[in-house]
């Protein structure tokens, strides 16, 4: 369970004033929101990469900002982050890459043959060809690959948490439905707890448990898919249906 | 009317604040680098990466450079003297300007084109492409990794291209005295070993360690503190080289009040 609570950050300008959101165990949560409005920020206090002027925020109980400083150690050790521009080393390869997701005792624990079994089980995981990428840097790949190097370095280390920061944007559409098929099934089959942020509106919808949406410093919805169709609020509304106008489109093209 | 007075001591506030933020975060971070050395977390083979980087491959330029300052002191020296001083004096002053000043400024310039811009662009590029907050995200620290080994290594690196620089200096000198007023070999050394103090080389080894110390530890730190894609990098690049040579610089002023009396 993740709980932001009262959540406030300022750069030169607010970008979160009062933020207050539960995610339950096990549950899938997309957070949507217009470009530039904090969900990137809101998702990086998860892990003190971006820290707030006040509030907290709490993972399994265990308080980031107001509790000891192994809070966060264990916390990191529960969550695996997926950054939006993947955020590979760029001097490391990818094997290297993705083994930097576990934790450096387990690194030293596992045998090298254990270790490059669960690297290249992971790359499958996610599509890859192992055998075709594994000593590759990351400049020598495409986006959409990068992208899910960067999905493998986060579940490596089987994490109970998983933030996904537009794990989609920039998938051609096998790639995307693959993604949301694995979202889908850790949450389902190890009942990992996922936290969503995705400009993909109307995958976020059938996917998800609940949704909520980001707009001028705090949440302006919480609720279920459903209740995010039939919401009244205009902003929301207009999200909603250009999400539809953009979904039907794509469908055309496709 | 006002107004004017009010933002100038506004400006002075803010500078003078920024100046002690920047100040601030530098000591955390020499004070982060050496507990990161003191529990052993800083890995021995990415110190000796940056030693290569930083020692080896800066030899080529820093050989040009002490050269060429041997060579123009040495003729600049050699102009200088009037036909009623010593010829040897040109022995005093080309090692003394070499081992005080020449050697150690000129190689610390040399090294925050060659290190520290590369450093602050490395690191800056690292944080606007999250890389910074991945290392973090798996439990990672940023300090002992990338940190702490450009630090280490600046530390040892500089005082020995400084020492490297000396010789070479001092050898163009010689030769070049030689070659514009025929002053000789044992001439020219009689005159650097009539002035010559055992403190001189200690006060060029002094400056040259903190020289090694400040350059890493601001780039690393500018580095870090980068905004905002490319452009950021680039700004944020500009802006060290500037912080760095003007440190070395105040530095370089603060030293002879402190250590030569
Ligand atoms: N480290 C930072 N320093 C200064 N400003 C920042 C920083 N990080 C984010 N911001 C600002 O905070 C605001 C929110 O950024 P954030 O990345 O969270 O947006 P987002 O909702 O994730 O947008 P997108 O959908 O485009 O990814 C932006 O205006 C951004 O410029
Ligand atoms: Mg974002």
């Amino acid at each position: 369970m993740i709980s932001y609570k009262n959540i406030h950050k300022a750069f030169d300008i607010p970008v979160l004033t009062g933020v207050d959101l539960t995610v339950e165990t096990g549950e899938m949560f997309a957070l949507f929101g217009p470009s530039g409005t904090g969900k990137s920020v809101l998702m990086k206090t998860t892990l003190s990469l971006v820290v707030p002027d006040l509030g907290d925020v709490e993972v399994d109980g265990l308080s980031v900002y107001e509790g000891p400083s192994s809070n966060l150690e264990k916390i990191r050790r529960k969550i695996g982050y997926v950054f939006q521009h993947a955020a590979l080393f760029d001097s490391l390869n990818v094997y290297e890459n993705v083994s930097m997701g576990l934790p450096e005792d387990e690194i030293s624990r596992l045998t090298t043959a254990e270790l490059s079994r669960r690297v290249w089980e992971t790359l499958e995981i996610v599509n890859l060809e192992p055998r075709e990428i594994l000593s590759k840097l990351p400049s020598e790949l495409s986006g959409g690959m990068k992208k899910r190097v960067g999905i493998a370095r986060a579940i490596v280390g089987r994490p109970e948490i998983l933030l996904w920061d537009e794990p989609t944007t920039g998938l051609d559409p096998i790639n995307t439905a693959a993604v949301e098929r694995l979202i889908k099934r850790l949450s389902t089959e190890l009942e990992v707890t996922s936290l969503l942020v995705t400009h993909d509106v109307e995958g976020g919808l059938q996917m998800c448990d609940r949704v909520a949406m980001l707009s001028g410093g705090t949440l302006r919805f919480v609720g279920t898919p459903q209740e995010f169709r039939d919401s009244p609020d205009t902003v929301v509304r207009a999200f909603v249906d250009r999400a539809a106008a953009i979904a039907a489109l794509d469908m055309a093209v496709v | 009317m006002i107004r004017p007075v009010e933002g100038w001591f506004a400006k002075v506030g803010r500078s003078y604040r920024v100046t002690l933020e920047h100040a601030g975060a530098l000591g955390m971070l020499s004070w982060d680098t050496l507990v990161s050395i003191a529990t052993l977390k800083v890995r021995l083979k990415d110190i000796l990466t940056q030693l290569h980087i930083m020692g080896v491959q800066s030899l080529p330029i820093v050989f040009v450079t002490a050269t060429l300052a041997g060579i123009v002191t040495s003729q600049q020296g050699g102009y200088q003297l009037i036909s009623s001083s010593p010829q040897y004096i040109l022995g005093t002053l080309v090692v003394q300007s070499v081992v005080l000043e020449l050697a150690p400024l000129l190689t610390a310039i040399v090294l925050v084109g060659r290190i520290g811009a590369r450093i602050t662009a490395e690191l800056g590029t690292m944080v606007v492409s999250e890389q910074i907050d991945a290392f973090k995200s798996l439990g990672r620290d940023p300090i002992s990794i990338i940190a702490a080994p450009r630090i280490i290594a600046g530390v040892l690196t500089m005082p020995l291209l400084v020492g490297f620089a000396n010789v070479i200096g001092i050898n163009a000198g010689m030769l070049m005295a030689d070659f514009d007023i025929g002053l000789g070999r044992e001439t020219f050394l009689y005159g650097a070993r009539l002035n010559w103090h055992s403190w001189d080389l200690f006060y060029g080894f002094a400056k040259s360690v903190v020289f090694g110390l400040f350059i890493p530890v601001i780039s690393v730190h500018m580095g870090l503190r980068t905004r905002g894609g490319a452009e950021g990098v680039g700004l944020q690049t500009t802006k060290a080289v500037m912080f760095m040579i003007l440190s070395i610089l105040v530095i370089d002023a603060l030293f002879p009040p402190l250590l030569l009396q």
